[in-house]
């Protein structure tokens, strides 16, 4: 299966969407962007529910512009899940599914069989959204899409249900588009990443990429990178191109950018830390020394933030807790940072 | 010595019983003003004496006429006013402004002047009067005379209360039972019809309290056959207010089973 979008665009009062070109395949593609950025403008013309000014999107070659939402073939779970309330949860599923036998099965794989005869209103967040997807998937859609289905529930619930959701999505061999604002929720299930920024489409890409090597300041920032320093290439060479940020070289394994001016991207996960004057550091390139001015704990993992001798702004790294504890890190605290060359993402400077 | 958190703790019970007291006193002259005067009417006549003259065949009569009339022109106003609410629910702009001022024109407008307009066109001096009174369906002094202003009048209810009963179901309801595949109509059916039906049932019955209950329109219109509000008039010109009582006693009990109706099984518009 394939959804192509071409030229799409859509005017709504003040908001402009567009104009938008994506190809989707079999798999989840996250469409990760701000509130307001167009993300469910972009589902809403996918469904039928707004029809674009121009463009075109095609489901396998067949045109869906211009077909009412009932035709499309195009099943959407909705953020806040859209059930029924009149209805139980086996007669919102059986309102699409064509046989009690579906209903069965769609119960047993998203284990809501116990809850079946409940009213939506008495069901749990969590509960709520996998009958939503139930009564989704009840139908076979050809496309499926997902607008924030677990942004409502609270953290352990929203975290198992998106595993849930990964082997869920496995299973299923059509295209899926998941709209967030949560980016780890986008690296968690989605196989590419979209990022949509003023209803314009910033990047596609498979999840690392987008992550690592983000195509523009915003993807980066977005992303949760706030390592970006300007910085200047002073040298090519076969290794890769050298630049410089503040009054520190760091050799990149790039191996050509057409412009002097550049942005230093490097992704926080990226950054090694080690305690000061470990004896063998001397070697290894792209070392400078930092202290620790702040370190936040975000639970899975610590976001360290470092003055450097390149200035500011300080540098961000995240470490897992058991090297956190290791390092026995506190503000004031000197460290050693090693930034591999393949890790430094360098990107034009646009001012 | 009382410190600043129990001082403006105080004040603000005694502006809190201020303002209790003030709306109490106002609204409570109002809600006296309403009671009074319905009450004094089932007072003024022994309840023997009103029984007995309810068997007069000319309140039969004028009790069998408005509730024929009534519940014929509710069923138009369900018909026609359904689909009408609808659209106005789930429109916008300029062209919902205009259509809403005009459902809502009926209403603003007093009743006799809306028997004048509708005179106009259904009289018998009308083109369309004239047609209807060859074609042997006279739509002056007739029943369908009654039928047509009670719609005009009470119909209007029926359009603004579903309106509002139709907004209040959520359009994201609809879009999912289309993305499943469902036509409008199956949708309409299945979803939005069965989640507006405590308004619709408060516009259904508030319609025909109101056609019920109507007599300017009708006065223009039809004074025959009789009305119970209709009735009332004539019993009250030529024989005396005694002899409006039981009527009125009446209309006033189907106004109670109406506010009955609207706050057991259907959604109370105002609320």
């Amino acid at each position: 299966m394939t959804l192509n979008l071409s030229d799409l665009s859509k005017t709504h009062g003040q908001f402009k969407f567009g104009p938008f070109d994506l190809r989707v395949e079999d798999g989840v593609l996250a469409v990760l962007g701000p509130s307001g950025s167009g993300k469910t403008t972009l589902l809403s013309l996918i469904a039928g529910i707004t029809e674009p000014d121009s463009g075109s999107i095609c489901l396998n070659g067949r045109e869906l512009v211009g077909h009412p939402l009932e035709n499309r073939d195009v099943g959407m779970v909705f953020q806040e899940g859209a059930l029924f309330p009149h209805m139980t949860a086996r007669e919102n599923i059986a309102y699409a599914a064509t046989t009690a036998a579906r209903v069965g099965e769609l119960a047993a794989t998203l284990e809501i069989e116990d809850i079946l005869d409940r009213s939506p209103p008495v069901l749990s967040g969590g509960e709520y959204q996998r009958v939503a997807l139930a009564r989704t998937l009840a139908t076979d859609p050809a496309v499926l899409l997902l607008d924030e289905p677990l942004s409502s529930l609270d953290t352990p619930i929203r975290r198992r249900l998106r595993d849930e959701l990964h082997s869920l999505f496995e299973s299923l061999d059509i295209p899926i588009l998941y709209v967030t604002h949560d980016q780890r929720t986008a690296t968690a299930l989605g196989d590419r990443i979209a990022i949509v920024r003023d209803g314009m489409l910033e990047q596609v890409g498979d999840s690392s990429t987008v992550v690592e090597q983000p195509a523009t300041e915003f993807v980066a920032r977005f992303t949760g990178n706030e390592n970006l320093f300007e910085g200047s290439v002073i040298e090519h060479s076969e290794q890769g191109v050298t630049v410089r940020v503040g009054n520190v070289e760091l050799q990149t394994a790039t191996s050509n950018i057409g412009q002097s001016d550049i942005t230093v991207c490097i992704h926080p996960s990226r950054v090694e830390i080690k305690p000061s004057r470990a004896p063998d550091d001397e070697q290894i390139i792209n070392t400078i020394t930092g202290t620790v001015i702040r370190w936040l704990n975000e639970g899975s993992e610590y976001q360290i933030e470092m003055a450097t001798s390149w200035g500011s702004p300080a540098l961000t790294a995240s470490v897992h807790p058991p090297v956190f504890e290791r390092l026995t890190i506190d503000t004031g605290t000197e460290l050693q940072i090693m930034i591999p060359p393949s890790s430094i993402h360098l990107m034009p400077n646009r001012g | 010595m009382a410190t600043q958190s129990e001082s403006s703790l105080s004040e603000t019970r005694i502006a809190g019983f201020g303002w209790l007291s003030v709306t109490l006193l106002f609204g409570g002259v109002l809600l006296v003003y309403y009671i009074v005067p319905v009450g004094s009417l089932f007072l003024s006549v022994p309840p023997t004496e009103v029984l007995g003259r309810m068997n007069s065949p000319i309140i039969v009569d004028a009790a069998k006429t408005s509730v024929l009339s009534a519940s014929i022109s509710t069923l138009i106003a369900t018909i026609f006013g359904l689909p009408l609410a609808y659209w106005l629910a789930r429109a916008d702009g300029a062209a919902q402004t205009a259509v809403l001022g005009i459902v809502v024109l009926p209403l603003v407008l007093p009743p006799v002047v809306g028997g004048i307009v509708l005179l106009t066109v259904f009289g018998s001096g009308s083109p369309l009067g004239e047609a209807a009174i060859a074609a042997g369906f006279p739509l002056t002094r007739s029943l369908a005379g009654v039928i047509l202003a009670q719609t005009f009048v009470a119909s209007p209810f029926l359009v603004v209360t579903a309106k509002v009963a139709f907004e209040r179901v959520d359009q994201t309801l609809e879009y999912a039972s289309r993305s499943l595949g469902k036509s409008r109509w199956h949708t309409a059916r299945r979803v939005t019809i069965p989640l507006a039906v405590p308004g619709i049932v408060a516009g259904v019955t508030l319609t025909f309290a109101r056609a019920i209950g109507e007599f300017g329109a009708t006065m223009m219109l039809a004074y025959y056959p009789r009305t119970m509000p209709v009735q009332i008039w004539v019993s009250f010109i030529e024989l005396g207010l005694e002899n409006a009582y039981p009527v009125a006693i009446l209309l006033v009990g189907i106004a109670g089973v109406t506010l009955l109706v609207i706050n057991i099984i259907a959604s109370n518009p105002w609320e």
